[in-house]
């Protein structure tokens, strides 16, 4: 039970930890405050237990996939804010002058809803089994180990990512914000696919023999780039997709301020 | 009454179109745990969890996932599949929660 309770909380919080440790290291070649990340986990962890609380209700919606459409929109939503907030990286780094209140509100909901998405199932679960005397002390322990192996995951690629020459800084930044947010896309197709919401083929390929989704670094490429063994061929699409378009956003900032200065000129 | 009746009807075609599972968890078991469903179709799956205490329903094989609250039922869509096994398990019990779904090919399934 106490192990279980390590890996069940400690996959959760990953996911969460690792947008918070992109953006929170972004704020350096962006030039602006990190005071925003307070607000963000006081938000989302209070949304995440308001989710949690209400979880069975809202599983109940849409005739009984509303937790899937709950979970799916989210995840769009992530996906959106990463896209709008890559544009507006995009655009800051021209000019770092200028108020940075916009990016901070932009990252602050990406990392409040990321730890609704994965924090209301970690309430769920300690809540469930809360009354259950014992197992209490081994869900307890579990969980707050895991929450610390997240957090420490986090922080290692948050110093990784500082540690590395300035002028770099931004396109991986981009990268790894584009590579969550595909991961959060395919995702969703997943979901609604459970759901039947959408119709998906079989599986494109399956690679569980290379690299098994419930080994520990298979857990890692899930949270950091939706890593899925057999994938379905929607999937891959909306995956490529969605990387592409949070490309293409950082690409469009730079057009549009290199278009501003023209008219200027 | 109107309503009613669409109601039924868009129930009844459901049933008919996508055909229907059911899966118990007790004392975090899954009852039945070994589940045969047919190829190459889609298939609804009823999950209720008949604990107290909550459980996760997922599989990697089927790439399913969903968390059900204690005392609460939940649907899960799977398929159209081909024919093999296909195993699950309960995350939040992975020792005693385990099952597996065997999909058989429609000439199998017939016998």
């Amino acid at each position: 039970m106490l192990l279980n309770s390590v890996v069940i909380v400690l996959r959760e919080v990953l996911e969460a930890a690792l947008l918070m440790s992109v953006l929170l290291a972004a704020t350096r070649f962006l030039q602006m405050g990190k005071r925003w990340v307070f607000f963000a986990l006081v938000l989302g962890v209070a949304g995440a237990v308001l989710y949690g609380y209400l979880f069975g209700p809202i599983s109940e919606l849409f005739s009984g996939v509303g937790q899937e459409v709950g979970n799916a929109g989210l995840q769009l939503c992530i996906l959106l804010l990463i896209v709008v907030n890559v544009f507006q990286i995009s655009r800051r780094m021209q000019d770092t002058r200028g108020s940075s209140t916009r990016l901070a509100l932009l990252m602050t909901l990406i990392v409040v809803l990321a730890i609704v998405r994965e924090g209301s199932e970690v309430f769920v679960y300690i809540s469930g089994f809360w009354g259950v005397t014992e197992f209490v002390s081994a869900v307890a322990v579990g969980s707050v180990i895991g929450t610390c192996i997240g957090f420490s995951v986090g922080v290692l690629v948050y110093y990784l990512l500082l540690a590395q020459p300035i002028r770099h800084a931004p396109v991986t930044s981009v990268v790894v914000l584009a590579m969550i947010g595909a991961g959060m896309a395919s995702q969703a197709v997943r979901l609604l696919s459970q759901a039947d919401w959408i119709s998906t083929s079989g599986a494109l390929w399956d690679t569980s023999h290379l690299l098994a989704e419930q080994s520990l670094l298979g857990q890692l490429a899930y949270a950091l780039v939706g890593y899925e063994a057999s994938p379905s061929g929607l999937e891959v699409a909306v995956h490529l997709g969605s990387f592409l378009l949070v490309g293409s956003a950082y690409v469009a900032g730079k057009l549009i301020k290199v278009a501003d200065e023209d008219a200027l000129g | 009454m109107a309503a009613v009746l669409c109601l039924l009807l868009s129930g009844g075609l459901s049933l008919a179109a996508v055909p229907e599972f059911k899966i118990e968890i007790r004392n975090h078991l899954f009852q039945p745990d070994v589940l045969k469903i047919p190829a190459g179709t889609k298939v609804k799956l009823v999950i209720y969890n008949r604990d107290p205490t909550p459980e996760e329903f997922e599989s990697y094989e089927l790439n399913r996932e969903k968390v059900i609250p204690g005392g609460r039922k939940a649907i899960v869509f799977i398929g159209p599949l081909a024919p093999g096994t296909y195993p699950f398990f309960g995350e939040f019990n992975p020792q005693t929660a385990l099952g597996t779904i065997v999909v058989e090919a429609d000439s199998d399934a017939a016998q």
